[in-house]
């Protein structure tokens, strides 16, 4: 029983982070898949998100700023107007950089915004970082919201704490697990409506042909800005979801651009870009091929250890998590090779019309 | 002027500042060749200079206890450079050449996930803990201190930054050797100049690919060996630590301008140094918690004012 | 490829079901920016294992102790999914603490926390950690908050004469939060700090910075991880001979320093630790061990998880099971007093004592291990110099 029940909360914890994953994929495949805006800075505007959330909504804290109380839905908005805020602004300064400057420009960008964040140790506590993050749902449980309007309106402290105690400890989880994945379906909706609109189309045009576009008489520019712009808002969003499910957030571990923007375009790549279904795919899959390889090389090298004492299994324990990185490494490797448009390959709004 | 500014200037931080920017130098010319060459932005650059120096570690420890040889880092590194180019050109073979032809983002990916790669299965072999490359303190030679106090103006050099000072400047001759009369040496930059041209003129283009990553992997080794002759120890991250500072080098001088990059690597490397030089006050003119902010602002600015690097490098 | 995972998933579930046995959840930073430090602290977490299942194992039946370690990378993303699949898969009984402090906030917060499982920290230190609770207490940690290490360490740096010193620390959870601590009670205990400045881990070369802090004193206060930077910051002010005097805290303590920097050159450093020192007999008895079993007995953080593991051993023997409600409690019964005097290793011991409804006081290799209310231990700190090419430990507090 207990077995099946922890099965059932990992696989939704695995939704979970998966879903704030596809919401990251989904933001860049505003920006690669449709506007071609090779961004290397995702950790950067996941921080942004992040912290904007964390800060407005946390309670007082001797740590940081903060304090403001501010409901966690405004938090989460002012995370995207934020994200997107600061896109624009390196949208107009860099968005005329190409490909591969672009991409580094973006990657020295995030740099920099992680180590504002580091060093801004009134506001952010420095590298120690920002915990107590309220969660959705899970907030409600937590003395300062309901001793508070609205929830006082239903019921006094005394009734909610014995609501409370009345479920079981997990009872946030799916609750929690279910509104990341409205949001994954929301965007989803969104972008797939964007991408099928006039000026999804002309995207895909400026992408695959710039001059002809311009030519035409489009405004290349903007439109590139305003993908970017766009796919920083999404990641944003993922950031203020990202604050919750870790519950703390540092500057330098949680926004390693070696890991999270690195694995968000993996997922992309691996799911079809261009392709929004593609994105999402992709994301569930790495990541629970991610998690779930810890499991798989831990048990394998137990087994090891069951079937042979030719060797010290020690050293394989300790470095199980560089085997890990390694076969990640390689299977990015198979699916650029093999496949490289992806799973789920993108399919052109035209050919819709033709059918 | 130069009184008041002290000795101290110039043995603190300009001549760190030059160490530091010589290994930048190196490095950067391998990804400004990849960049100029092969049209993509070498992720896994950084590794080879790690994997080099590891590399030369096994070397020199394998001779030291199976042979009983003392022998210089310098000289282990040879056969480390061999292998370490072997290395890359079976990656070359393998990762990057199927995507000659397809777009730059493929193949840049596929470098990401070859530094992942390389990385891991260093950190598998060698593990992840610090390995000692040159135990104890190099307190600066005493010869060049006391003859230079006799001008007033001492130098507090270490045996290790003459090394690696000579060493750049020794290899910057070769290459500029190479670069200026060698046959390959001027399709390399004929093929960085204009591809399409050097092409039609019947260069062999697979030559010359292969002679940037015997070039690259050359200068990312020396780099990398540098680097721990410096910092005297080594760990797996390395060498990416040192790959956007590189980077940064490489687009201060310009995309394809190997002499460029040199001039960026030193450029990068004082203004690191020389940002916590407290210029106003007593305090680090720039908080040392920003030190690494300030390569990527640098080239952040060049960027964005003047994408063709100091010596008007490509711009795609 | 779900499919595949998840049935071999529960294979292993399975599989590891078929005998007694009690698992606790080790989620350590395996990788991430500290693996040099944490290497000598897992095999402290085994060797508590194997001692504890070479004298008889837990309860009457002999089950085994079983730790199952995952990597939590010093990274709460990392930190978090580890955790899910130790307690949701593995279904651990209690969790042996993630390293570092801002991987196991995010855990406990995230996770532990909410499914009633207790966490028992071997080396998180942040003074965040003291007030994260409400309502619960499922947060115990092994090692001491750096509000008091910082204070011990500015009472000995005053103690030693040094009264103008200057304080460079790396920008990470552990150093950042240190290092305040420490320049805060020096000043107010009337020491002078010249300059405090951060330092990004794991750069290059430190030459500039130390020049520069070097102008204003010749006493550095270095807070650093040996293995990202700090190694790097000592050879270069010793290069420059920019500072006569170091001192400094755990994360310094580890005999790479002497393999790297050579026992000469570091005449004049002294770095605390939260442990004691080989007077009391603890320590001696956690010394014999780890030495016996290969295990570097004063690196940082390194007794203080042996403490961690064996301790959690003995708080499950007196729960009589594995049961995640009782351990909390159990674990305050035999850390604090009143009871018995338990050494490192002496499990046999302990578990004869419990079962003839004895109290049991379990004394750390890293000081007394007694839980105030918020679950932190006050630590007792030891000053270490180098003394015949070692690290010799002698008790401050």
């Amino acid at each position: 029983m207990d077995q099946l029940l922890g099965l059932l909360l990992y696989f939704f914890s695995l939704l979970t982070v998966g879903g704030i994953y596809a919401l990251l994929a989904l933001g860049l495949n505003v920006q690669w898949g449709f506007a071609g805006l090779f961004n290397v800075g995702i950790a950067g505007f996941a921080a942004v998100g992040a912290y904007t959330y964390a800060i407005l909504t946390t309670d007082t804290s001797p740590f940081h700023y903060g304090g403001l109380g501010i409901p966690l839905v405004f938090g989460g908005v002012a995370a995207m107007l934020l994200s997107g805020v600061i896109a624009g602004i390196i949208g107009v300064i860099c968005i005329r950089l190409r490909a591969d400057y672009l991409a580094i420009a973006t990657i020295g960008i995030a740099e920099i915004i992680k180590l504002f964040l580091k060093n801004q140790t009134d506001l952010t506590n420095g590298p120690r970082g920002i915990n107590k993050i309220p969660r959705a749902w899970e907030h409600l449980s937590e003395e300062r919201f309901y001793t508070s309007a609205p929830m006082t309106w239903i019921t006094d402290a005394a009734g909610w704490e014995a609501f409370f105690a009345s479920l079981p400890r997990w009872w946030w989880q799916p609750m929690f697990t279910i509104t990341v994945l409205l949001f994954v379906f929301g965007v989803y909706l969104l972008l797939e409506r964007a991408r099928l609109a006039p000026w999804g189309r002309m995207m895909t045009a400026i992408r695959e042909n710039e001059h002809a576009a311009q030519a035409a008489g489009k405004d290349v520019t903007r439109r590139r800005i305003e993908a970017f712009i766009l796919g920083a808002v999404i990641m944003g969003m993922a950031g203020a979801f990202f604050a919750q499910h870790l519950r703390l957030i540092d500057p330098t571990n949680t926004f390693d651009a070696a890991k999270l923007t690195f694995l968000i375009w993996v997922m992309l790549i691996a799911g079809g870009s261009g392709n929004n279904r593609g994105a999402i795919l992709g994301a569930f899959l790495i990541w629970t091929i991610w998690s779930g390889s810890e499991l798989v090389i831990n048990s394998s090298v137990e087994i090891i250890a069951n079937y042979q004492d030719l060797f010290d299994v020690g050293v394989l324990r300790t470095r199980a998590g560089y085997l890990r990185m390694l076969l990640i490494g390689i299977l990015l490797q198979f699916i650029l090779q093999r496949y490289p448009s992806g799973i789920l390959p993108e399919s052109r709004p035209a050919a819709i019309g033709k059918q | 002027m130069w009184t008041s500014f002290g000795f101290e200037f110039v043995n603190f931080y300009l001549i760190p500042g030059l160490v530091l920017g010589c290994i930048y130098a190196l490095g950067a010319i391998g990804i400004t060749l990849t960049f100029g060459i092969l049209r993509f932005a070498n992720f896994a650059h950084g590794e080879v200079m790690m994997t080099g120096a590891y590399l030369t570690w096994t070397i020199s420890t394998l001779a030291g206890s199976l042979l009983g040889w003392a022998l210089h880092p310098l000289i282990a590194a040879i056969p480390a450079v061999l292998a370490a180019i072997g290395i890359l050109i079976l990656i070359d073979r393998y990762f990057y050449k199927p995507f000659r032809d397809a777009p730059t983002i493929m193949v840049v990916m596929a470098s990401f996930g070859m530094m992942l790669v390389v990385r891991s299965t260093v950190q598998f072999i060698w593990g992840p803990n610090q390995l000692t490359f040159v135990k104890g303190i190099d307190r600066p030679n005493e010869a060049v201190r006391q003859f230079t106090a006799d001008f007033d103006m001492m130098l507090l050099v270490p045996n290790k930054h003459f090394w690696i000072m000579a060493g750049t400047i020794i290899i910057m001759l070769g290459f500029t050797y190479l670069l200026e009369r060698t046959r390959i040496g001027k399709a390399m930059r004929a093929v960085s100049d204009s591809p399409d041209l050097a092409s039609v003129t019947g260069i062999d283009v697979e030559a010359v690919v292969r002679a940037t990553w015997i070039v690259g992997g050359f200068c990312a080794v020396a780099a990398g060996v540098f680097l721990a002759m410096d910092i005297q120890f080594l760990e797996t991250t390395m060498g990416f630590r040192m790959l956007l500072p590189m980077f940064a080098a490489a687009i201060l001088g310009g995309i394809g301008r190997p002499f460029g990059a040199v001039f960026g690597g030193l450029i990068i490397g004082l203004a690191e140094e020389l940002s916590a030089y407290p210029w106003i006050g007593d305090a680090p003119l720039i908080s040392p918690g920003y030190k690494t902010g300030v390569a990527f602002s640098i080239m952040i600015i060049m960027l964005i004012v003047r994408p063709s690097g100091l010596f008007k490098g490509r711009t795609f | 490829m779900r499919k595949i995972i998840i049935s071999s998933i529960a294979a292993l579930a399975m599989s590891t079901a078929a005998f007694a046995e009690v698992k606790v959840g080790n989620p350590m930073a395996l990788t991430g920016p500290i693996p040099d430090l944490v290497a000598p602290m897992a095999k402290a977490v085994d060797l508590a294992a194997k001692n504890v299942n070479d004298q008889g194992g837990l309860f009457a039946g002999g089950e085994k102790y079983t730790v199952v370690r995952a990597d939590s990378g010093c990274d709460p993303v990392a930190a978090v999914d580890a955790v899910t699949k130790l307690i949701n898969i593995s279904l651990v009984s209690a969790i042996i603490g993630p390293v570092c402090s801002g991987a196991t906030i995010a855990q406990a917060e995230s996770v532990s926390i909410p499914a009633g499982v207790v966490t028992l920290s071997v080396s998180a230190s942040s003074p965040a950690i003291t007030s994260m609770e409400k309502n619960t207490d499922l947060v115990f940690r092994a090692a001491a908050s750096d509000a008091y290490q910082g204070i011990a360490l500015a009472e000995l740096t005053l103690g030693k004469g040094i009264k103008e010193i200057a304080v460079s620390y790396a920008n990470d959870d552990y150093n950042a939060a240190l290092a305040a601590v420490f320049a805060e009670s020096f000043a107010s205990m009337g020491g002078k700090v010249t300059a405090n400045e951060a330092h990004e881990p794991s750069k290059a070369s430190y030459r500039s910075e130390v020049a520069t802090l070097g102008a204003g004193s010749d006493s550095l206060a270095l807070f650093a991880y040996y293995g990202s930077g700090g190694i790097t910051v000592m050879r270069n002010a010793l290069e420059t001979s920019a500072f006569k005097n170091f001192i400094g805290a755990d994360g310094m303590l580890s005999d790479e320093v002497i393999k790297q920097l050579g026992a000469e050159n570091l005449t004049n450093v002294t770095f605390t630790t939260s442990a004691s020192d080989s007077g009391t007999a603890a320590y001696g008895a956690w010394k014999a061990l780890a030495d016996a079993a290969g295990v570097p007995a004063s690196d940082p953080f390194v007794p203080n998880s042996y403490d961690a593991t064996f301790m959690m051993a003995l708080a499950i023997e007196k729960a009589g099971s594995g049961d995640r409600d009782k351990i909390a409690g159990a674990l305050r019964s035999i850390a604090n007093a009143p009871g018995e005097i338990i050494l490192p290793g002496e499990f046999a011991k302990a578990k004869k004592i419990l079962a003839g409804g004895g109290d049991i006081h379990y004394m750390g290799a890293a000081g007394p291990q007694d839980f105030d209310k918020n679950g932190d231990v006050a630590g007792s700190f030891s000053k270490s110099v180098v003394k015949d090419g070692a690290w010799s430990a002698e008790l401050i507090k």
